[in-house]
């Protein structure tokens, strides 16, 4: 809880500009039914904006591609997405097909059940698979933090690090959770500096962006990119400032029966009553 | 251009506005609160002959810009006595501009009933004796009859011609300038419509940039998932489960703020039971507009406002029941929110004993018959016809009247969104939920989403939406739009339609201006600090179920961070050095 209100403190004296924040994010649609029209406006709004990227499913990758011809907007694909359950050769023959058609970026998904078998050779050499076919590409790999301990979100950083990728990512927006203060900060503790950590999943807004690069993440995942950016344009009228009640950015607090593991819900649900800011958690707060 | 329209003696003319009036007040809202200040004493008889009533467009009317189908109609409120505008959509407004008219200036009062027909720039006050007592839907109705089949019409039913205090004035049938009883004033002058026929195309200043910015707005507008879903598909009727949900669902005259039966008249059962279609005002690429069927009647709305104030506010909560109702106080021309919200007080003055009539909360039929007395000054009709404050002081119970300086609290109960609060009680026209539309940040989390329950900090954030909602009506756009326009692309907007240059700090100043003036208005009619104020139940009384309860709003707290915020002394009086910034110093107290 302590690292919630120091990111909260340093997420208010952050300096940063509209543009600088666009630059930040992976303008993403990774949506089953959307179609051309969708993915036509998201590279105009990618343009428009200036974002870092684009993120899609592997078949949209070559139509983005010839979408954002010339411009300096890079493409990420999606690996193995959004379960990580496919073998490792299939991960590979998708990586490799996505930097034909035009990838320049991978994100993809770690085999969540073979680190929760603690069979970390076998999570490594997928993330290392992944990182030769995609031929010096940026690789980031999602660790769908909703699924893990604290502990194992640092055992699984230092797998990522090792397989040599180049980021590590909170979440797929399929998942639970999706990105959490604690859990950016905790990534960038354990990969250092010199290594790219990626907050996605739920960040919906320029607060939910700013509280992510305050904790560490040095690129953001969002289909709410337009809403951030044009939110933080507001914000930049007035003192937009009004200090949250920190459970609400816990994920102890956000931790749900329904969409985790039993014993991961109990993980965090634990934690909050040894919490000495559990009198913030009144549950209409 | 202002055409200029005496009743009293019949004159007619047509006047330039100047440079620095269109810099400073750009039209719309701005413009006209510009005229009543300068031309109506604001300690007159809003009834009275003296009084003023400005129709005004702005200068993004009927453009490109999105939503851009708008006039707003400014005047001296006879049921807050405060200044008032109100505006509205539909395609009335493209009709006042293209006859290259900026506002229209209705002075003086007609002996006899009439209306004033305006076609191409001929100019004509006509005899309406044959229509006066008709309803809206048959005075439109007669008025296209009697003059062009492509006419526009802005008239008021009979709520107007009986001077009921929220009367409004409805254009396009179901389409109404709601609020502050501008139809009541309407009706003082015997005025019953205003007909509008004119279709000049317009120029902008810088087509090329103007179309990129209107490229650009229509993105952020398709990107916005309030604008591209919610409203799209189930109209305002969606904010029915979200606002419940939140605890700030008024029921039973904001008695509570969470409704166990609303699931019943929410944005799917609305699909379900009573849609008809969707369609849009002028220029709107949203289309939250929404034609339903009843009780084998058809008509426009209800809206989320409508829906709730003739719903759960009177403790009703059958659709068919509540679009009958919405329909009959369109017919009549009355402000649905005040007469739903006037009938929940007087359904709590009845359940408590005070007043004589059974008038029981959930009495479907009951409402309709008030309603028709309200229309009609019928009865008990007559005490309701003059608002929730002075039906409630009559009985002896001031503190059962849900208001704000005379105007009745929309759908939001306070108690569970602060900043909300702090609008409700600083709004220069009474209980409105649109001059610092809090709802945005507090429960929809646009422009970003903000604590609802915390108080600190709300002041600054509420004159920054006040403001922009200030510059936004001058403009004039549909809020709706706000929701993902940013103030940067409205300056963009403003600046490439008129040619002169709009910093977004300039346009946030247009909108502060116009606050001020507003503010000194009412100051001069007598409003002060002791009316930025809520009824005791919102300060005093916790809600007991729904997801605020427990709350209370925490005004005092507020109110002397907003006077500082605002750069007004502690009594709420615009300091000299703040006018003189606005460039407003000539009416300075």
């Amino acid at each position: 809880m302590e690292i919630i209100m120091e990111i909260e403190r340093k997420t208010k004296e952050l300096e940063i500009s509209p543009e600088e924040l666009a630059k930040t994010i992976d303008h993403t649609l990774l949506s089953p039914y959307k179609n051309t029209t969708e993915f036509k406006k998201l590279c105009d709004e990618a343009k428009a904006y200036n974002f870092y990227s684009v993120c899609v499913n592997p078949y949209w990758v070559r139509f983005c591609a010839d979408e954002l011809q010339g411009t300096n907007i890079e493409i990420a694909a999606v690996v193995g997405f959004p379960l990580g359950q496919n073998t490792t050769n299939i991960k590979a023959l998708e990586t490799k097909e996505v930097i034909e058609n035009g990838a320049t970026e991978v994100d993809m998904v770690m085999n969540i059940a073979a680190f929760k078998d603690k069979n970390y050779d076998s999570v490594k050499q997928d993330i290392e698979a992944v990182v030769k076919a995609a031929s010096g590409k940026v690789v980031k790999v999602i660790l769908e933090t909703g699924y893990l301990t604290y502990e194992e979100i640092v055992k699984a950083c230092e797998i990522v690090k090792e397989a040599g990728a180049n980021f590590v990512k909170t979440s797929t927006g399929f998942g639970p959770l999706g990105a959490t203060i604690p859990h950016v900060y905790l990534m960038r503790k354990t990969v250092g500096d010199n290594f790219g950590v990626k907050a996605s999943g739920g960040i919906s807004n320029f607060r939910d962006a700013l509280r992510a690069i305050a904790a560490g993440a040095n690129r953001i995942g969002a289909s709410d990119s337009v809403k951030i950016v044009d939110g933080y344009t507001w914000a930049k009228l007035t003192d937009w400032n009004i200090e949250e009640i920190p459970c609400r950015l816990c994920p102890s607090r956000k931790a749900s029966f329904a969409k985790m593991s039993k014993s991961i819900f109990q993980y965090y649900k634990t934690k909050c009553v040894d919490c000495p800011y559990k009198e913030f958690n009144k549950f209409y707060e | 251009m202002i055409l200029r329209i005496n009743l009293s003696n019949g004159k007619i003319k047509e006047e330039p506005i100047d440079a620095e009036t269109k810099r400073k007040f750009v039209g719309g809202r701005g413009l006209g609160v510009k005229i009543i200040a300068d031309e109506v004493d604001p300690k007159v008889d809003p009834l009275s002959e003296k009084n003023k009533i400005v129709f005004a467009v702005g200068p993004l009317t009927s453009t490109a810009a999105p939503t851009s189908g708008r006039y707003a109609i400014v005047s001296k409120s006879p049921q807050t006595g405060t200044i008032v505008d109100s505006n509205s959509g539909g395609f009335f407004a493209p009709m006042i501009k293209g006859q290259d008219y900026d506002a229209i200036i209705i002075e003086g009062k007609s002996s006899s009933p009439v209306y004033i027909w305006t076609n191409d720039g001929k100019v004509e006050i006509r005899d309406a004796s044959k229509i006066w007592g008709k309803d809206v839907e048959e005075s439109t109705k007669a008025l296209v009859k009697e003059t062009d089949e492509k006419v526009k019409v802005a008239c008021i039913g009979p709520a107007g011609e009986r001077l009921v205090r929220f009367a409004c004035v409805i254009n396009d049938e179901h389409r109404a300038a709601g609020r502050g009883g501008i139809g009541a004033i309407m009706g003082s002058k015997n005025l019953k419509a205003v007909v509008a026929l004119g279709g000049k195309k317009l120029q902008v200043a810088d087509e090329t940039k103007f179309k990129e910015v209107v490229k650009r707005c229509l993105m952020t507008i398709d990107k916005n998932q309030i604008t591209k879903d919610s409203l799209r598909i189930m109209g305002t009727p969606a904010l029915v489960s979200i606002i419940n949900e939140l605890g700030i669902f008024p029921t039973r005259n904001f008695q509570e703020g969470y409704s166990k039966e609303a699931d019943g008249i929410c944005g799917e059962k609305y699909l379900e039971r009573i849609f008809v279609k969707q369609y849009a005002c002028y220029g709107c690429p949203i289309g939250c507009g929404r034609m339903t069927r009843a009780g084998g009647e058809e008509g426009g709305g209800p809206e989320y406002e409508s829906l709730w104030a003739l719903g759960p506010e009177c403790g009703v909560n059958e659709l068919e029941d509540i679009a009958r109702a919405n329909y009959l106080c369109n017919r009549l021309g009355l402000d649905t929110i005040s007469a739903g919200s006037t009938i929940g007080c007087a359904m709590e003055l009845s359940e408590k004993g005070y007043l004589d009539e059974e008038i029981k909360f959930g009495d479907s039929e009951k409402v309709l018959e008030l309603i028709r007395k309200i229309g009609m000054r019928d009865g008990i009709g007559q005490d309701l016809a003059e608002g929730s404050k002075r039906l409630a002081e009559k009985y002896g119970h001031p503190e059962l009247a849900m208001q704000a300086k005379g105007l009745e609290f929309p759908g939001y109960d306070p108690r569970g969104v602060q900043g909300h609060a702090l609008g409700y009680a600083t709004s220069n026209r009474g209980g409105c939920h649109l001059r610092a539309y809090m709802i945005g940040p507090e429960a929809l989390g646009v422009p970003a989403p903000i604590d609802r329950f915390k108080a600190d900090g709300k002041a600054k954030i509420v004159k920054l939406l006040q403001d922009v909602s200030a510059a936004v009506d001058s403009l004039i756009l549909c809020r709706f739009a706000s929701f993902a326009i940013t103030v940067e692309e409205y300056a963009n907007l403003l600046t490439t339609a008129t040619g002169i240059i709009y910093t977004p700090e300039e346009f946030r100043t247009v909108g502060e201006r116009v606050w001020n003036m507003e503010r000194l208005y009412n100051i001069r009619a007598g409003f002060g600090k002791k009316d930025d104020t809520l009824p005791q139940r919102f300060t005093e009384t916790t809600l007991k179920e729904g997801n605020s309860r427990g709350r209370v709003v925490e005004l005092d707290k507020m109110l002397g961070e907003y006077y500082v915020a605002r750069g007004w002394n502690s009594e709420g009086v615009p300091k000299p050095e703040l006018l003189k910034k606005l460039e407003i110093e000539k009416y300075s107290l």
